[in-house]
């Protein structure tokens, strides 16, 4: 399968003043289509800053990435705004739904943006039936409960079919029952549409249902592991 | 989409919203009611001019078609030279003050005999005309704008006068007080400012004019065809009245500027999550601008409207406190001020619209 999203010796160094601290280091990954990748480790060891430079929306101090054969790591705002646009998807822990538009204009807005003004809004109609949220069109972020939030933000990021979904700890503001019902989306996606998914979780559970998990540390990736091989290995510790 | 999202950002902070909407429509109703009344002002005596019936104005060398800062004069006797001429049926010497005691206006001294000759005579609501030297004639709508009545009495150039007759509005002046009054207050015996020739046949005016111009060389003539027009476009020249209203057109247009510049300025930054959220979806800079430039726009187009609510009620009060100032509004200054209102929008809003796109959308989106 080919490689949707690929960063090659990636490194972020953040200044301050004249303290500097490298966020990620050398950090080289391989997405292949149809891939579910899910990202542990603990808080401060680079993993969103990663999601950043993989999805574009920072630009790394060294190294490259390339989603779908483009780089998006060129120092230009327009190209990995468009690069953005066309391929990438995001997902994040506050929602991040725009809080004046209704749940089908959260949806018909990244379609404008996506399309350069044209909408489908059958297809929205369609996402919205999919996800639950066919009696919520008409209703305002804040009208909707915190599951309802994070669905529609994630029919919001796959409603263009971007060639990968980056989510950023998509169950961290979740209870245990809407986490559930976000993750059973996300597997479904990846396992019916075959979405091309990389994940950031702190929970076990959520980095389950991934097909790798990448173990990051101070920056740098410390391990990787395909499906089955963490659960052996969770199955030992846990005997 | 971007439209929707426009309008529910104005409609979602509903007072910001409605104050710089304000603030643009005050801007508006300053330059509207401002020309308005310059306008109104300007067509009325040009109106009135027409209406005294003359068919040649004769003014002094060196006089102006602003008739309030015309302060050349000549003699009377002139008018017996002119009522000489072939062609000519009447000849009227008018004295024109403008008088700013008890109120601003023109005042217009006459010699009731030769201007009736001109006017074919007042028509009298009350009264009989002048009987005394103190004496003053005043139109209906001057009458009624200062609640005055027959025999009252008016201080006009620091002077008593009489109410002695109410006319009809429309001939000349709103207020008229006897020639040899007029040439005493001001202290030119014997002068004159402009002398209203009427024609035996309106087709010799041209003639009559070639006449007067070979006779006095130097004292310009109009054809009162063509005078009100003549006055209209000297009075919108007239530099203090074209600086003025300049200077209005231009402090109020910064005033819009500047709020509009001052709340978008504050939209931007009270909505830096939501442009961190427009750049993770792909939103390029240009699409951000837009958004907040059209936000001004629309604001702008609201303030216009607004604008003209505050035009039209002011134009109303106006009419109700002050029935002699007149009001109109030109065509043209509608579109010039929404022109100004949309202009100034776009130009407040254009800072902070850049700047909004071109933030940073990791800072942006961590914006609490």
């Amino acid at each position: 399968m080919k490689s949707i999203l690929e960063s090659i010796e990636l490194t972020k160094i953040f200044k301050t003043g004249k303290i500097e601290v490298a966020a990620v280091r050398d950090v080289s990954i391989k997405v292949r289509e149809g891939e579910f990748i899910a990202i542990m480790g603990p808080s401060g060891c680079g993993k969103s800053t990663l999601l950043h430079l993989l999805g574009g929306l920072a630009t790394p101090t060294s190294g490259r990435v390339l989603v779908d054969g483009e780089e998006v790591s060129s120092g230009k705002d327009a190209v990995r705004t468009d690069i953005r646009r066309r391929k990438i998807g995001f997902v994040f822990q506050r929602f991040n739904l725009l809080p004046t538009l209704t749940a089908q204009g959260n949806l018909e807005i990244a379609q404008e943006i996506h399309r350069n003004g044209s909408r489908d809004r059958q297809h929205v109609d369609e996402i919205l039936n999919l996800l639950g949220l066919e009696k919520k069109t008409h209703h305002k972020p804040s009208e909707l409960s915190g599951g309802e939030q994070q669905r529609l933000a994630i029919a919001r990021a796959v409603i263009n079919k971007p060639a990968i979904l980056l989510a950023d700890e998509p169950t961290g503001n979740l209870d245990t029952r809407n986490s559930m019902v976000v993750l059973k989306m996300i597997q479904e996606l990846n396992r019916a549409l075959s979405q091309t998914i990389l994940m950031i979780t702190h929970n076990p559970e959520a980095a389950g249902i991934a097909s790798r998990l990448i173990e990051m540390r101070d920056g740098k990736i410390v391990s990787q592991q395909r499906e089955g091989e963490w659960n052996a290995a969770e199955d030992r510790m846990s005997l | 989409m971007s439209a929707r999202l426009v309008l529910s950002n104005v409609v979602s902070r509903p007072m910001r919203s409605l104050a710089t909407a304000l603030a643009v429509g005050v801007e508006v109703a300053l330059i509207l009611l401002l020309v308005g009344l310059s306008t109104g002002m300007i067509r009325e005596n040009s109106k009135r001019m027409s209406g005294v019936g003359a068919d040649i104005v004769l003014q002094p060398p060196n006089s102006s078609l602003v008739l309030a800062a015309s302060t050349g004069a000549m003699s009377v006797k002139i008018a017996d030279l002119v009522s000489r001429i072939e062609g000519v049926k009447a000849v009227a010497p008018v004295y024109l003050q403008f008088n700013t005691s008890g109120g601003m206006g023109l005042l217009w001294g006459i010699d009731p005999e030769s201007f009736d000759r001109i006017t074919q005579g007042f028509i009298y609501l009350e009264g009989k005309g002048f009987q005394g030297p103190d004496d003053v004639i005043i139109d209906d709508i001057y009458a009624h704008g200062r609640e005055l009545r027959l025999g009252d009495d008016l201080k006009l150039m620091n002077h008593s006068f009489r109410v002695a007759a109410i006319v009809e509005h429309g001939k000349g002046s709103r207020v008229f007080i006897p020639l040899g009054t007029m040439q005493r207050l001001v202290g030119t015996p014997g002068q004159a400012t402009m002398m209203m020739i009427k024609c035996h046949q309106p087709s010799d005016v041209a003639g009559v004019q070639a006449r007067l111009a070979s006779l006095l060389k130097s004292y310009p003539t109009f054809d009162m065809t063509s005078f009100a027009a003549h006055i209209e476009e000297a009075n919108r020249d007239f530099g203090p009245l074209k600086y003025f209203t300049n200077t209005v057109v231009s402090i109020a247009t910064l005033i819009g500027f500047f709020i509009i510049f001052l709340s978008m300025y504050t939209a931007t930054t009270e909505r830096t999550h939501e442009i961190g959220i427009l750049k993770s979806l792909g939103a390029p800079q240009g699409y951000i601008s837009l958004l907040f430039l059209k936000e001004a726009l629309v604001l702008g187009g609201l303030g216009f409207v607004l604008g003209l609510g505050l035009t039209f009620g002011g134009r109303f009060f106006f009419r109700l406190l002050m029935p002699t100032l007149q009001h109109q509004l030109p065509g043209e200054w509608l579109f010039y001020t929404g022109s100004l209102a949309l202009f100034s929008a776009g130009l407040g809003a254009l800072y902070p619209a850049l700047r909004a796109a071109r933030q940073d959308p990791i800072e942006a989106l961590a914006y609490e």
